[in-house]
């Protein structure tokens, strides 16, 4: 009855949605902290980005170079997306039918828009690996390509800024005990490979 | 049919005049005269509502005397009263059981006012000053109405002087009677036949909707310019206020005014396209305009087989702090997506995957990309008014070039 409630009570604040952050391959890669916020099945889950935010859902736009068609029985999709900075491991599965079947029309190399899940996997011998569960992947053009980087290098810039001012900020920084230098420096070698 | 309402409302006016009432025996009188003699249930209100006073002696309780004179802003629900005003509206009657309705005012405030046609009363005209003895205020629709009689009297009397109104801020309106000075900021596509002209209005602290029906010789507002705009009826509609111009004066004016945009504007990727974009079919029904299901099913009208096609997308910006929702007609889906209505229609015509065809195509017009859009906010949804892609700007690499090249 009462887990009922929710779903006939009438909605007095709209559902929000969880943005989608822009961050750039290399520093999704150096990604290894993942939590929940509340121990409820339903609450999301966010990977923790070492510049210093949660992270829930990300935009990335990049080059598809390579997409691959995996399993039998539950079929899945595996690419590769490339920005200046590094490779997005994509995939689309049968939970995300609609992603798979835009992945299915689309074909390498074209510049994609991608919009999904992080998650972080991690390996028995220590090792881990973050891929992105696609929720919709759509071709884009160069402009929308170039537009991105540069939202995504002002959002990573506007993260190490906050520098441990925030509580994700210093959790950020006592976990990683990454120098934020490090992301300054991916961000501006992204920027200048843009022709000006 | 449900006479709880009703049932409360009539016996709260005997309970609070210190008498008990049986509630069933109310609801079984309503009833009666609503399903056996089919007496409509307001005017079934009404007789039950009396005879019950009579029964308890408090018609002549009340009926007594003409009531005090008062100025319009002091009236209130329920009381006799005397008052001196001036006729500043009239409309036409929306029943032959009103001989008169319109506005009068006072320097205080107006009011609207219902004659009815059993009370034989003069007809009052427009401009004039009139004294009304022993009219009955009372509510309808949530808004107070005075009510001329048979027992009501109506004397001509001398000009009022500073009857004038001051203008209302328009976020400060109640419902009832309003005197705003605004600027039309938006003219609306007329959803009704008999609707001469919809659109918005605004003034510095607010927007509101207005209403304009073909009646007589009412004329349209010119989008972008000032009125000042007495009397104007203020009706509410699911908690929503909008101005009815039927009953005012409105007098346009050279100046201009600061306006309130009412309106948000949003940066970001569209993120995801919902389900119900694309092409859909509306109900034909006059005033419905709901969207029909796959099966031409309206909730409300049921199975319309003339229903009328729109484009329209729904979905989510995102700028990567927060993600807001959108809602795009027709004419800005067609400016974005390079497909028009009649293309669309084609599209679905002639394809196996039908409406889908055109949700698909459109998606791959504009999912991913980066957009403007402004729009009034409406329940946390924008209600997109202008929006296009965003160009990219090189000009915006060499900052960020500069920022991230800082600490070298």
């Amino acid at each position: 009855m009462n887990e009922q409630q929710p779903k006939t009570a009438p909605q007095k604040y709209s559902f929000e949605r969880e943005p989608a952050k822009r961050v750039f391959a290399a520093e999704l890669r150096e990604t290894r902290i993942h939590f929940k916020d509340a121990d409820d099945e339903k609450s999301p889950s966010y990977v923790l980005l070492p510049t210093g935010e949660r992270c829930n859902r990300i935009f990335a736009v990049g080059t598809l170079t390579e997409k691959r068609k995996q399993g039998d029985q539950n079929l899945f999709y595996r690419a590769r997306v490339v920005d200046p900075t590094g490779t997005f491991f994509v995939m689309a599965g049968s939970y995300q039918p609609e992603a798979m079947q835009q992945m299915a029309r689309i074909e390498p190399p074209s510049f994609v828009a991608v919009v999904g899940k992080p998650t972080i996997y991690e390996t028995p011998d220590g090792a881990f690996l973050i891929s992105v569960r696609c929720e919709s992947i759509t071709v884009v053009d160069k402009d929308a390509r170039d537009h991105w980087v540069l939202d995504t290098a002002k959002a990573t810039l506007d993260r190490l800024d906050l520098d441990g001012q925030t509580p994700d900020s210093a959790r950020a920084r006592a976990e990683y005990q990454t120098d934020p230098a490090i992301f300054r420096r991916m961000v501006y070698e992204a920027l200048a490979q843009m022709k000006i | 049919m449900d006479y709880s309402d009703t049932v409360e409302r009539v016996s709260q006016k005997i309970v609070s005049r210190g008498h008990t009432v049986d509630k069933s025996r109310i609801e079984q009188k309503l009833k009666q005269l609503v399903e056996e003699f089919g007496v409509p249930s307001a005017e079934a209100e009404r007789t039950v509502t009396n005879e019950l006073f009579r029964e308890f002696g408090i018609t002549t309780e009340v009926a007594t005397g003409a009531g005090d004179q008062k100025e319009i802003n002091q009236f209130q629900n329920g009381e006799w009263v005397t008052t001196e005003g001036k006729v500043v509206a009239l409309s036409s009657a929306p029943s032959p059981a009103i001989a008169q309705t319109g506005i009068f005012a006072d320097k205080s405030g107006a009011i609207r006012f219902v004659t009815w046609s059993k009370a034989n009363a003069p007809l009052m005209e427009k401009n004039r000053c009139y004294r009304l003895e022993s009219a009955v205020v009372d509510e309808f629709r949530g808004v107070l109405n005075l009510k001329i009689h048979s027992g009501t009297v109506i004397k001509e009397i001398e000009s009022l002087e500073n009857i004038q109104p001051d203008y209302t801020p328009i976020d400060d309106l109640n419902p009832g009677v309003g005197s705003v000075k605004a600027k039309v900021i938006q003219e609306w596509d007329s959803t009704h036949e008999r609707m001469l002209q919809s659109g918005l209005l605004g003034d510095e602290s607010g927007t509101i909707k207005f209403v304009i029906w073909r009646d007589g010789d009412v004329e349209k507002l010119t989008p972008g310019s000032v009125y000042s705009i007495y009397y104007a009826l203020v009706d509410e509609y699911q908690g929503r206020l909008s101005l009815n111009l039927n009953t005012a004066t409105v007098i346009p004016e050279d100046e201009d005014i600061e306006v309130t945009s009412g309106e948000t504007s949003f940066s970001g990727a569209f993120v995801h396209m919902a389900p119900g974009s694309g092409l859909i079919k509306r109900c034909p029904v006059e005033g419905c305009n709901r969207v029909l299901s796959r099966q031409n099913y309206c909730p409300v009208h049921e199975i319309q087989p003339k229903f009328v096609y729109d484009l329209r997308i729904k979905g989510w910006l995102d700028d990567g702090r927060n993600a807001r929702e959108l809602l795009i007609q027709r004419e800005n889906v067609e400016k974005l997506t390079g497909i028009n209505l009649e293309q669309a229609q084609e599209i679905a015509e002639n394809n196996p995957l039908g409406m889908d065809e055109v949700f698909l195509r459109m998606r791959d017009q504009v999912l991913g990309k980066y957009l403007s859009c402004r729009g009034r906010e409406i329940e946390h949804r924008i209600l997109v008014s202008e929006c296009a892609f965003d160009a990219y700007d090189p000009a915006v690499l060499a900052d960020l070039l500069n920022r991230a090249g800082g600490d070298e």
